[in-house]
């Protein structure tokens, strides 16, 4: 593709399953208001359902829609508890769930427990046409956003995240569209989830741990909850840092931390509300 | 003395002279930063260590080694693309894992696709050489060190009743696996088995239960960090029988936390500290000289993973012709003598070693190639 | 006996848990923050145990200079990361301290080195044995100094002017205000406390381990939360139970249910199941 070198490409693929994972988030966080502090279980949920379909001998399409199907169930079922628990009840839930989730896998030998799942086949679309494949699941994931937002369900998505008590006084089904976000963000995380056991064609149960939640969450609240573009441009940069990071390896982590504590405490907006607040400056003066 | 001197000095003449130009490159990927920073550091330190050493002694044919060092954070996801820029920016003639598991089996699959040879140092996952056949591991897989614990239990210390204690991680499982595999063989019965995380550090618990179940041997895996706290409380709960465990017990620092408990602790390693062999007399006492601290196990085995490609790289430089070379690999390292099997993994002797006064020492060696004949498929 | 013997040990976990999560229901039931970073503070008050330790030979002062250090710390970390964040929803603060979090573990890695420390000479090593169960005395202080920290709350709750200020905080705090209660000075006093029963924990776990490592609070910070909402967010009494029956369950879980469920995910297990039955918490109020 572009004449663009193995190296690229893999980071090209990366970056797409990336932003994908980060948006489907932004659907359940941003749209909607529900924070998710497990959103790598769906991920994961995607990952071995896709992996051991396609091991089975099932077509890649298949295996792929699969694990988003699948994902979305355990999504609704997650959505479930959001009825029950709000604010900071459902951020531990959701944080709980995704504990659990790595608890259960690693103890069945089914999933591969510990060992996790290897020699995942190889879809056989060329590491370009795979990489333009996880392009467009990202090009695609953005459109979807973009599109939500400016829907009906986008409108009503704000009102329950901005006060969800005086959307139900307008009449609005609130649980009905809170579970439709969890649907929707979970499926296409689990699509994600495929697209990364296909790249990297070996998952283990520490891959959808906690730490990879907060990666995610750490995408969507950079760029800025609820923004498409703030979260897509966090997604590119924050899963190239490591690699771009490679010269000052030993500080990587640690700016990493550095980097969400600062933004949470100097920015909560994200990059989208630093730009918001820029640009109303400038027209201002 | 003054011979070794002009060496080096013509050595680093011969590398200004040569710098960048022509060199002979290994891709080198580990956790430098992370949970498994410890392990990533003693690995590179061997690994730079085994360049250092090559290079002053005048390369491989001339050339000199370069190592190429990228961080994966022991995480699969990072290991891809680490694994890709080696392979295509940096054109390197050869790669070496100084990681864990899911790294090393990421970034496998990269290397085998692209054809060129990968050596694992001390990751214990099954199915990283069963990527294919350019990839190779110089460590014992977890299954032939279990086996070797149950001859080290059963046969050689002739203890019968045994616990085990097992890591739930790929590394401790596996040894359980080939533990179980060769009890019956040396007459020993598993009483009971208990799993653990590998965040624990407080295994009351466990340790309460184990007294009850009175055995005459513990074989519990784990890694310094892990099985320090567990012997320790093992010993104050007032269970004095042996424990033994593996190579994940290896470094100073196990004596260091589990301190006066640690005596008499027996473990599985490929590391012989009283080795009468120059090559791994030598490399404790560079090592220690280079790194300030005492030699761990995964420092010998990035030490050995180097030697072992620069052996491979004097024969050929690329593709085919290299993996071939590294396959018929006959080398005196520090981790002992190491051949391949044809799935690439190493063939060598176990060395068990003991804590005595406060340091590991040479207990005995187990150098049955048949109990200790590593997977072929 | 074995029964009681997991009994004994579920209880020194649970204390352990419970010295965490008291600092953190505290800081909780003040200010609705959730601070991950305080599992940081634990961290760094096994360092400064072990550091002092090895340097002077006395736990005693070792232990005073990690609650100074931490405790001080743990007020920084109020003036500079919660206090302007207070006005913000809820989870600005929460993912500000887990930035927070990460970043401490890796300033630990990159200060004191990856490999962790360890007491040269661990004192509190004796066995004490009584009706055939047999205690370590570390463990037998641990659990004497969670207990004496819940006495200690209660008593200066209950009993102090001060106490009845920082419950007038907690409950209706712009009513405190107009009362004249400096409110700002309860929250560094709440802070102070709740980071130097951190660092006690810290101490304490880095002798019960004899080691401490940079990544020793990422296993407590999360099931610290997990405790306190049990307890009722808030609730001290609550969060004291709430640490100590699960400490006392995964005990058995180790040995009974080890093969079903890891132990790390037996709390949030429990947590669940709990939360769908009744959202406020197993001893929390509507």
């Amino acid at each position: 593709m572009l004449g663009l070198d193995a190296y690229h490409l893999s980071l090209i693929t990366a970056v797409g399953i990336s932003v994908g994972v980060a948006l489907s988030l932004n659907l359940i966080t941003g749209f909607c208001g529900q924070i998710s502090l497990g959103h790598a279980a769906f991920y994961g949920t995607g990952a071995y359902c896709a992996a051991l379909l396609t091991k089975a001998g099932v077509p890649f399409a298949l295996g792929l829609a699969s694990g988003a199907l699948l994902a979305a169930v355990l999504g609704v079922v997650v959505g479930l508890a959001s009825l029950r628990v709000r604010h900071d009840f459902l951020a531990i839930t959701t944080m709980g769930v995704g504990f659990l989730f790595i608890g259960v896998v690693r103890q069945q030998d089914v999933l591969g427990g510990e060992l996790g799942v290897s020699a995942i086949p190889d879809p056989g679309l060329g590491k370009a046409g795979f990489a333009l494949l996880c392009v467009g699941f990202a090009a695609a994931v953005s459109a979807f956003s973009v599109y939500v937002k400016r829907s009906w369900m986008g409108f009503v998505f704000d009102a329950v995240a901005s006060d969800e008590d005086t959307a139900r006084v307008l009449g609005i089904d609130v649980p009905r569209y809170k579970l439709a976000a969890f649907a929707l963000g979970t499926a296409l995380a689990g699509l994600g989830g495929g697209l990364y056991a296909h790249n990297v064609k070996f998952i283990a149960p520490d891959s959808f741990g906690f730490v990879e939640s907060i990666t995610i969450l750490a995408m969507v609240v950079i760029g800025g909850i609820g923004s498409v573009g703030g979260v897509v441009l966090a997604a590119v940069v924050l899963s190239l840092l490591p690699q771009w990071f490679q010269f000052i390896d030993d500080y990587k982590l640690l700016l990493y931390g550095g980097l969400l504590f600062a933004v949470m405490r100097f920015s909560p907006g994200g990059l989208a509300g630093a730009t918001r607040a820029v640009l109303a400056r400038m027209r201002g003066a | 003395m003054k011979k070794h001197v002009l060496m080096l000095v013509f050595g680093a003449l011969c590398a200004a002279h040569v710098a960048g130009a022509d060199t002979l490159k290994i891709g080198f990927n580990a956790p430098l930063t992370g949970f498994a920073a410890a392990d990533g550091k003693s690995a590179l330190t061997g690994a730079e260590l085994a360049v250092e050493q090559i290079n002053a002694a005048g390369g491989v044919n001339g050339k000199q080694l370069e190592l190429i060092v990228y961080d994966d954070q022991a995480s699969p996801k990072e290991a891809v693309p680490v694994a890709n820029r080696l392979i295509e920016q940096d054109k390197v003639n050869i790669g070496i894992s100084g990681s864990y598991s899911g790294a090393t089996r990421a970034a496998a699959g990269v290397y085998q696709a692209a054809g060129v040879p990968y050596i694992s140092a001390y990751a214990v996952h099954p199915d990283i050489t069963r990527s294919g056949d350019y990839v190779f591991r110089t460590s014992f897989v977890g299954e032939v060190q279990g086996r070797a614990g149950a001859k080290l239990i059963g046969d050689m210390l002739a203890k019968k009743r045994v616990v085990l204690i097992t890591l739930k991680n790929d590394f401790g499982k596996s040894l359980a696996a080939g533990f179980r595999e060769a009890a019956g063989q040396f007459g020993v019965n598993i009483v009971n088995e208990y799993e653990y995380s590998i965040k624990d550090r407080q295994f009351g618990p466990i340790v309460a239960k184990v007294k009850s179940d009175n055995p005459e041997a513990i074989y519990a895996s784990g890694y310094f960090f892990t099985a320090g706290p567990l012997v320790s409380q093992l010993r104050s709960a007032g269970i004095d029988v042996p424990v033994i465990g593996q190579e994940g017990y290896d470094s100073q620092k196990f004596i260091e936390i589990a301190g006066a408990a640690a005596e008499g602790t027996i473990i599985t390693t490929s590391l012989d500290r009283d080795s009468n062999a120059g090559e791994t007399r030598d490399f404790i006492r560079e090592f220690e000289k280079k790194a300030g601290y005492k030699v761990d196990m995964v420092a010998a085995s990035g030490h050995t993973a180097v030697k072992v490609a620069a052996a491979a790289l004097a024969k050929a430089t690329s593709g085919k012709a290299l993996r071939d070379a590294v396959a018929a690999t006959r080398l005196v390292a520090s981790t002992g003598e190491i051949s391949f099997n044809d799935l690439g993994e190493v063939r060598k002797d176990v060395q068990v070693q003991v804590v005595k006064n406060a340091a590991w020492h040479h207990h005995s060696t187990i150098s049955d190639a048949k109990l200790l004949a590593p997977p072929m498929k | 006996m074995l029964f009681l013997e997991l009994f004994l040990q579920g209880l020194v976990q649970g204390s352990i848990y419970a010295l965490i999560a008291i600092g953190l229901t505290l800081v909780y039931g003040l200010l609705r923050v959730l601070h991950v970073a305080h599992a940081g503070l634990f961290t760094l008050g096994g360092y400064l145990g072990v550091l002092v330790t090895n340097a002077s030979g006395s736990l005693a002062l070792a232990m005073l200079v990690a609650i100074a250090v931490v405790g001080s710390l743990g007020m920084a970390i109020y003036r500079l990361c919660y206090q302007p964040l207070l006005e913000k929803p809820p989870f600005v603060a929460l993912i500000a301290s887990i930035g927070l979090f990460i970043a401490m573990e890796e300033l630990y890695r990159l200060i004191f080195g990856p490999y962790g420390m360890s007491y040269v000479q661990p004192p509190l090593q004796d066995v004490i044995v009584f009706a055939g169960l047999s205690l370590k005395l570390a463990e037998l202080t641990t659990m004497a100094i969670a207990l004496a920290a819940v006495v200690g709350l209660a008593l200066l709750a209950g009993r102090t002017r001060l106490g009845l200020a920082w419950r007038a905080s907690v409950t209706v705090p712009q009513m405190a205000a107009s009362f004249g209660i400096d409110i700002v000075r309860i929250r560094y006093l709440n802070f102070f406390i709740a980071s130097g029963l951190a660092a006690v924990a810290g101490v304490m776990v880095a002798l019960l381990n004899n080691l401490v490592e940079p990544t020793m609070g990422s296993v407590p910070s999360y099931k610290a939360l997990a405790i306190i909402v049990l307890g009722g967010l808030g609730n001290v009494r609550g969060t004291l139970l709430a640490a100590l029956a699960l400490g006392v369950i995964e005990s058995y879980g180790t040995i009974y249910l080890g093969q079903l469920l890891d132990r790390d995910a037996i709390a949030f297990a429990f947590l669940i199941a709990v939360l769908m039955v009744r959202p406020q918490g197993l001893f929390g109020k509507r």
